[in-house]
């Protein structure tokens, strides 16, 4: 089974440093200080805020996923529990971004050793003249695979609100579940409510 | 009522998300507002430490569209547009615009002076790693920029030591008020001025050494220049966000004269240097110029925690006993607890001596000076976690996992410094010696009690 990243909304606080943490992890350079920081965040995780929640969405690494299913050149494979997307095979066609049943792929420029990188063929016309268009990407939670540490966006959170869903933790989440309802089921029987 | 001036620091309330990390920082509980709501600032309250600014992670996202355009953003803060670093919620306004101006006035002479903080961070906003020490490059850089004295608060922080170790020896040994506060860090006495203004009288009256330096440009600094005091634009170089606020006091003032025109946080020169295209890390090494920019390593001491008591127990253990003081590293004031306490033997005189770094963890001593229980002669209190290398205009580290080694570097170049230097104690600077001979006079006479000394007053908000 597929390991996950959940964020818990009761715990979240809102203060985006786990997309801080995202983006920084994914970076191809280090980056410690705000002014190394010469290109935009970009997070693989989105926090989202409304009135009501504050919770940081990230993909589900579903067992039979739907971006993959769509994907029609091949460019998110499964490995080591994850669905991974090879940035190289994308060709940006955002059909992923639709399958999506959680909203939580994002379309984004590719950077390489802080720089944009930019498309060969097309060009963008402007009130400048013709302008190179930038290389746009699916990129989604990848778990910080190969980092040392794990996922960046856990070790940062000053709140605790995210949790490894992984099979260990669905196998006991489970057991004890169904040893709750055993529970209950017997408790009812001999008092007689059932 | 508000004070125009104390508006220095601000939260965006199109950037803010309402975590409230920042209220968790700041030590005096100035930052207002419901969870998941924008946050605002009470101005009366605040200290402008920016700690806020430090820890602030709401930053403005590229997916997202804000009714205030990024370039107009960076012009309300008083940051350079072409900066391509992202920008957060809690900010300072910055001072970037009066000092270029200045630059750029053939009328001005323009004379800077660089706080012992920036020296040992500067080197980060260009790639170098964290604490690496560069006070040649440093001065190297504000000569490009083309200042025309660079000069340096390390000579005034020995200046103070001069005049603050004797007002607490004088106190000491003539029953003067006890215990004795430092008075270097703004935010600190502004927390006194308007939290324990029944305790203003135990602050020490020098001016702290930005505003020591200020004063000491438009006098001695313009004498040796033949300059008239007027013609003097007089700019400092900070680690720290409530230098800003000190320099533009009303009690910050000597015959008219305003000691500090204007003041830069280690950022903004940083973003100076880069708009003015100057290859920081390949400059060379230069020094800074005479008579004001020479000092001690006890001077230097001023930036970390602890500092400002180890360099004043370097020359007050002297001016009591009159023998050199046999180990010049006193370690028990150093270190990161929030509050270190010691005894000093000079000679006779047993000096009982209080460090405290970070506000909140002054209010237990403060109420226990209060009830009369304070059995201790000379306190120093920084504002920041561990004094000025972790003030609020220092490199923003973007991760707080980073931030522990930023410190611990900082300081260890901090002590490297002290050790490289010819002199460390502040009275045998021979530039000190020389303006007490040919200008001051003598600690706590009659100038320099004029021009280096001040007095704090009882702030509208009050507990």
């Amino acid at each position: 089974m597929n390991t996950f990243i959940l964020g818990n909304p009761g715990k979240c606080i809102g203060c985006k440093a786990c997309e801080i943490a995202c983006s920084v992890a994914h970076l191809d350079t280090s980056v410690v200080k705000a002014n190394e920081m010469n290109l935009p965040f970009i997070s693989r995780l989105n926090l989202v805020r409304t009135s009501s929640v504050t919770m940081p969405i990230q993909c589900r690494q579903c067992e039979d996923a739907p971006c993959a299913n769509v994907c029609s050149v091949g460019a998110i494979v499964h490995k080591d529990n994850c669905n991974v997307v090879l940035e190289e095979k994308c060709i940006g066609c955002k059909e992923c971004m639709l399958a999506c049943p959680f909203g939580m792929i994002d379309m984004q420029p590719k950077f390489t050793e802080g720089e944009a990188e930019f498309q060969v063929g097309l060009k963008v016309e402007s009130l400048q003249g013709e302008q190179k268009k930038a290389y746009v990407v699916m990129q989604k939670c990848d778990l910080c695979k190969g980092r040392a540490n794990g996922p960046a966006c856990i070790e940062v959170c000053p709140a605790d609100a995210f949790v490894i869903v992984n099979p260990d933790f669905i196998r006991k989440n489970i057991h004890d579940k169904r040893v709750s309802s055993a529970q209950e089921i017997a408790k009812r029987k001999y008092t007689g409510n059932s | 009522m508000v004070d125009k001036d104390t508006d220095i620091i601000k939260i965006d309330a199109e950037l803010c998300t309402g975590c409230r990390r920042c209220a968790e920082v700041c030590p005096v509980d100035a930052i207002e507002g419901k969870q998941g709501t924008p946050q605002f600032i009470n101005v009366e309250k605040c200290v402008m430490c920016g700690q806020c600014i430090q820890i602030c992670s709401a930053y403005a996202s590229i997916f997202e569209e804000y009714r205030t355009s990024r370039e107009d953003k960076l012009r309300e803060r008083n940051m350079p547009v072409t900066l391509e670093e992202p920008i957060f919620a809690a900010y300072n306004i910055g001072d970037l615009p009066k000092v270029k101006e200045a630059l750029t006035n053939t009328e001005a002479f323009t004379m800077v002076q660089c706080a012992p903080a920036v020296r040992v961070a500067i080197a980060e906003e260009f790639g170098m790693p964290l604490g690496s020490l560069a006070p040649g490059k440093l001065a190297a850089a504000l000569r490009q920029l083309g200042f025309n004295r660079i000069y340096d608060t390390n000579f005034a922080a020995d200046l103070t030591i001069m005049e603050e170790g004797s007002e607490l020896v004088q106190r000491i040994t003539e029953g003067g008020l006890l215990p004795m506060f430092t008075s270097c860090c703004p935010a600190w006495v502004k927390f006194v001025e308007q939290e324990y203004p029944e305790l203003i009288p135990h602050l020490s009256s020098c001016k702290s050494p930005q505003q020591m330096a200020g004063t000491m440009f438009k006098t001695y600094g313009a004498q040796a220049d033949g300059v008239e005091p007027d013609n003097i634009y007089s700019v400092a170089i900070m680690p720290c966000t409530c230098k800003k606020f000190e320099s533009q006091r009303p009690e910050m003032n000597t015959d008219g004269y305003q000691n500090v025109d204007a003041v830069l946080t280690t950022r903004e020169l940083a973003y100076l240097i880069k708009e003015a295209g100057i290859d920081f890390s390949s400059l060379p090494e230069e020094d800074f110029d005479k008579p004001l920019g020479m000092y001690s390593g006890a001077g230097h001491l001023f930036c970390a925690t602890g500092g400002v008591m180890e360099a004043a127990i370097r020359t007050a253990y002297e001016l009591i006993t009159n023998e050199p003081i046999p180990n010049v590293n006193i370690q028990y004031v150093r270190g990161s607890q929030g509050v270190r306490r010691g005894v000093v033997h000079a000679g006779d005189v047993k000096v009982k001596t209080v460090v405290v770094s970070g506000l909140k963890n002054v209010v237990p001593i403060l109420e226990e000076i209060k009830k009369g229980n304070a059995d201790f002669h000379f306190m120093e209190v920084m504002t920041c976690p561990v004094g000025c290398v972790s003030g609020g205009g220092q490199p923003k580290v973007l991760l707080p996992k980073d931030t522990e080694i930023a410190y611990k570097n900082r300081i260890s170049s901090t002590y490297r410094h002290d050790e490289e230097q010819t002199y460390r104690k502040s009275h045998e600077n021979p530039e000190i010696k020389a303006i007490y001979k040919n200008f001051l006079g003598e600690p706590l006479g009659h100038k320099s009690h004029h021009l280096l000394h001040t007095e704090y007053k009882q702030r509208g908000y009050c507990k």
